[in-house]
């Protein structure tokens, strides 16, 4: 495991220089998006074993603030990020401490209600740009509004944020915060029989999963320079997370990361390819490959590279031997 | 007389939801699975009608039975294909599987029927009866009673019958059910082909009234997941009881406080729900 | 087309980024043609609109590459190519934005960048069409818009978007001169009520008409957002009754549209009016499904499929044949776009987007050159099509036909509207 981190971070930096043209730069950025988002909702759905199928609301909070905030006092849409934050912090709190009580797949329902909720509020209401969404400047008027041509510096600022949010759930796997969540995903009965404060921790990584969310939605915004209610807050944005985080590897810290690396290139290659011919073989085969991968490798895809690895290993000491 | 009409209405559409998700229910409750693809059973389920129709010029009789055949045989496949395997897997693997098969599925019906919506060629069920000054289409009359009759019928099949028992022996303890010579794989994937089935019934008896394509599914999964987590995981009486609460909510709550704000509304008292009575109305904890 | 044929030979690749390595090959194009990149929904909830109109944008460059000459003074047709490039042929560079703004996006920007195309025409949903333009306008690319409505795709100060399609104000002020009219012929219009479905087309048209309406001194007695998905719509039709509207203008698509008809009859309830606003009303499964329950009913449209023998005519005849329903309006605007984009690459004479851009706006057709009934094709500074316009259809047995204005109408108007009666 020595050698793969530090592989991946050197292929990570240099990928634009590796695949150069706009369209590879613009995957490459799609794939961190995809990567953050998806590690994000990791921290809560994969470390504390709460799966969420509403994280749809922050990573909405996080898309829509920025352009609020240019619409309405034109000020640059990265003032808006500290505020989409700060928005899904509280609603982490206020929809966590309910839904939270919630076991298992209850808690998931109780998390795709809440999101429908905030989908249709946010659908009907003038403030927000109801169902039509709000834009973002239509020319950068400076760097800071973060309007860029090219996909380059945003290709590197995604890559920041995926550092800080992969460091600090590896700063969290090492905590007590993260003891604590694997013991709360093993079992909630036993872990409070330990001691473990199980609802105060469950909470604490909903907060920490929703603001990250919440900033990958405000990178999106920051990219895409329009959001409306489907695209924001739709129950496929939720289901994108965590079908890239399940399909790596959820509960691990590079898992999302692999699963994002599989799954959009997958998306956009068979969009590209099969997409014009306008037959829906983009989905059967999309669909069809997420479905035998799941099929073949319950656990996630570093599951399949651990054995493999493992394999590998073996052969080689009996070889040695 | 009109708050009449609109309850009667929403309680004809509820007994379809609650067929639909009774299907759902049942394996949620015995194996504890989420199934996203349930929906695309539903639009299956309309597809098969249409083919019937258009085939065997078969009417509603015929193409409800063909699509319960059908859809029992695919629920069966799916089982044994897909299902066994995945359920060993975390619960991450449900939604990874069934995700992937729920855009399989839709896909494969639109490549084969095409994006367009279509509608069901005029069958024998057609016109309004006046009940008492209430209006009613005659389509959705048949669909609101055969649903409830046939989610009565799965009832009682769970309750009085050798092969209910069975089922229920299995969701209740598999490692028992064993020891008793119940085959759980046997069982698991009967309950997948009546889950599967009384979903495609409901798609079917839908298909005579509203036009549909390959993506109306969709909207479907969320409907049969409020339902069932409502109604309580595993008790077809609980999801009964909440399908008709669904649409008798949807139905008040459309008509007085505007369409938009009915799905509002069914959200709102779900997540309350939930709060002060976390298993569901009729579910145990 | 090609996209299918070079797809399915790729199709054993392997995932990850074989994959990716793998999309940049496909160029295997005539040295002279000239590519133009298009983009619908061709898969999810709007992928049956967007089929039509990807049919129907391909249709009309079959008619510019051929040489049928039968299309009387469209610019371009039948001369087997551009003749102003030396006869090249134009090539469709098609892509499927699965009416998703991020991947509209992704997909323009890969049509530009990797496939070079010189111009873009889309994108059917406006929520797209804000996207993929803002790509387009960043790389100096021309996009034609055939269809999207919403105002502010076209008043964002760019450069490069062309709108051939009249946008929701046009609409609305069709509406109220057309209600204005029934008033003047002695027929009773005091009341309108507007039901709209709650996406962004449904909005956003329902809030032009509700300002035009005021405007206009008309009383609305209620307006009523719906989601287009739901599976019961009889809530809608109870308000109505109760209100008893004497116009109802409905912003539908497709499936809510046919289940309105089937519960109108099933409650018993017609009102004297109904104004369908395209989309669901011109949807090629409307009229099979519930045809004979919508007599007389009204529909926006700048389409007229015309007397057997004329040009549109046989253009509804060739795009039957290749789809096997007949041209909607929401297609037959695409297809303009796509005669106007044709245009103008033959009088710029040349490929390069610039001169592309200078011949857009420089583009001036008269009524008798263009398929639709707009009174031409001419952009104003911000790109938007200043002649375009719209006229109201009424279904009048299996079709529908032109009723008003006065000046293009086919069939004389029946006010009201008979139903299923």
């Amino acid at each position: 495991m020595r050698w793969g981190p530090v592989a991946l971070i050197v292929v990570l930096l240099a990928y634009p220089f590796l695949l150069q043209g706009p369209f590879y730069e613009d995957l490459g950025v799609l794939v961190l998006l995809s990567a953050i988002s998806a590690s994000a909702w990791n921290i809560v759905g994969g470390f504390a074993g709460q799966v969420s199928v509403g994280h749809a609301m922050f990573f909405g909070a996080g898309a829509y603030m920025p352009l609020l905030v240019y619409q309405l006092w034109q000020l640059p849409p990265v003032v808006g990020a500290p505020l989409g934050v700060a928005v899904s912090l509280a609603i982490a709190v206020l929809i966590g401490t309910p839904t939270l009580r919630l076991k298992g797949h209850y808690f998931s329902m109780a998390t795709i209600a809440v999101a429908e909720l905030v989908r249709l509020v946010v659908g009907n209401w003038d403030l927000l740009g109801a169902a039509i969404g709000i834009m973002g400047p239509a020319r950068p008027r400076g760097w800071w509004d973060l309007t860029f041509r090219s996909a380059v510096p945003y290709y590197y600022l995604f890559l920041a944020v995926l550092a800080l949010v992969l460091g600090a759930t590896w700063w969290l796997q090492r905590s007590r915060m993260g003891y604590y969540l694997r013991a709360i995903r093993a079992g909630e009965r036993p872990a409070r029989s330990l001691g473990v404060p199980v609802s105060r921790y469950k909470l604490y990584a909903l907060m920490l999963s929703a603001s990250f969310t919440s900033a990958a939605g405000s990178l999106y915004a920051f990219k895409t320079g329009f959001i409306d209610p489907e695209s924001g807050l739709g129950i496929l944005v939720s289901v994108q997370m965590i079908i890239t985080a399940a399909l790596g590897g959820a509960g691990t810290l590079f898992g999302p990361l692999l699963g994002a690396l599989i799954l959009v290139p997958l998306q956009t290659a068979t969009n590209t390819w099969f997409g014009g011919s306008g037959s829906g073989v983009t989905y059967i085969l999309y669909g069809g490959i997420i479905m035998l991968l799941a099929r073949f490798e319950p656990g996630g895809l570093l599951v399949l590279y651990g054995r493999l690895r493992g394999g590998a290993l073996r052969a080689w000491r009996r070889h040695a031997a | 007389m009109v708050l009449l009409q609109v309850v009667v209405g929403g309680l004809l559409l509820g007994a379809v939801y609650a067929l639909f998700s009774s299907g759902l229910t049942l394996i949620w409750g015995m194996m504890n699975f989420i199934n996203f693809a349930h929906g695309e059973f539903v639009m299956l389920g309309m597809y098969a009608a249409l083919l019937t129709v258009v085939w065997l010029h078969g009417g509603p009789a015929v193409f409800g039975l063909t699509a319960a055949v059908a859809l029992f045989l695919l629920g069966v496949v799916i089982y044994f294909g897909l299902i066994r395997q995945v359920m060993r897997g975390p619960m991450l693997a449900q939604i990874l599987s069934t995700f992937g098969l729920a855009l399989l599925l839709r896909y494969l019906a639109f490549w084969i029927f095409s994006p367009n919506f279509v509608t069901l060629p005029k069958t024998s069920l057609a016109g309004s009866v006046n009940l008492g000054g209430i209006l009613l289409a005659v389509p959705q009359l048949v669909s609101g009673l055969v649903a409830v009759t046939l989610t009565l019928a799965m009832h009682l099949t769970l309750t009085r019958t050798t092969i209910g028992s069975r089922l229920l022996a299995v969701a209740e303890d598999r490692q028992a059910a064993m020891l008793m010579g119940i085959r759980p794989d046997r069982m698991q994937s009967i309950a997948w082909g009546l889950a599967a089935a009384s979903a495609g019934v409901a798609g079917a008896l839908m298909a005579t009234a509203y036009p549909f394509s390959p993506s109306v599914g969709e909207t479907f999964a969320l409907t049969a997941f409020v339902v069932v987590t409502l109604g309580g995981f595993g008790s077809v009486p609980g999801a009964m009881l909440a399908g008709l609460i669904v649409g008798l909510i949807q139905a008040l709550s459309a008509y007085y406080f505007g369409p938009i704000y009915k799905d509002v509304v069914v959200y709102g008292l779900f997540v309350a729900l939930l709060w002060f009575r976390p298993q569901g109305l009729l579910g145990k904890l | 087309m090609r996209q299918s044929a070079a797809g399915t030979t790729r199709a054993a690749a392997g995932i990850s980024a074989a994959l990716v390595i793998g999309m940049a090959a496909g160029h295997a194009l005539a040295a002279d043609a000239v590519k133009v990149g298009v983009i619908f929904p061709l898969t999810g909830n709007a992928a049956s609109a967007g089929a039509s109109a990807k049919a129907a944008v391909e249709l009309a460059v079959e008619i510019v590459n051929g040489t049928d000459k039968d299309y009387g003074k469209i610019p371009g047709a039948g001369l087997g190519g551009l003749p102003a490039l030396g006869g090249a042929k134009i090539e469709l560079d098609e892509a499927d934005h699965q009416g998703n703004p991020s991947v509209g996006q992704s997909q323009t920007l890969r049509l530009i960048t990797q496939d070079k195309v010189v111009a873009m025409l889309g994108a059917y949903q406006s929520n797209v069409s804000f996207t993929a333009t803002a790509v387009a306008e960043k790389y100096g690319i021309p996009f034609v818009v055939g269809d999207s409505v919403a105002l502010n795709i076209t008043n964002r100060g760019y450069q490069w978007v062309f709108r051939v399609t009249p946008v929701a104000s046009d609409f609305a002020n069709n509406y109220m001169e057309f209600l204005k009219d029934m008033t003047k012929a002695g027929h009773k219009v005091e009341t309108l009520a507007v039901v709209n479905e709650n996406t962004d087309y449904g909005t956003s048209v329902a809030g032009t008409v509700l300002e035009v309406a005021k405007s206009h001194g008309l009383n609305v007695v209620a307006q009523i957002p719906y989601a287009a998905n739901g599976t019961d719509v009889s809530a809608q039709v109870l308000q109505l009754k109760e209100k008893k509207p004497d116009a109802v203008i409905f912003i539908s698509y497709t499936a809510d549209t046919i289940l309105y008809f089937k519960t109108m009859k099933a409650l018993d309830y017609l009102p004297p009016m109904i104004i369908g606003d395209d989309s669901g009303f011109s949807d090629p499964s409307f009229i099979p499904s519930v045809g004979d329950l919508a007599q007389g009913a009204m529909n926006r449209s700048a389409w007229d499929i015309g007397k057997p023998g004329s040009v549109t005519s046989k253009i509804n005849d060739k795009f039957k044949a290749k789809t096997g329903h007949e041209m909607d309006d929401t297609s037959a605007r695409d297809m303009q776009a796509m005669f106007v984009l044709a245009d103008a690459i033959n009088r710029a004479g040349s490929a390069d987007p610039a001169k592309l851009q200078a011949a857009l706006k420089a583009t001036d057709l008269k009524p008798d050159q263009i398929i639709m009934g707009y009174r031409g094709v001419k952009f104003d500074q911000t790109g938007q099509n200043t002649e375009a316009a719209t006229y109201l259809i009424q279904l009048q047995g299996k079709q529908y036909v032109a009723v008003w204005p006065q000046e293009t109408a086919t069939a004389k108007l029946a006010w009201p509207m008979t139903g299923w009666k």
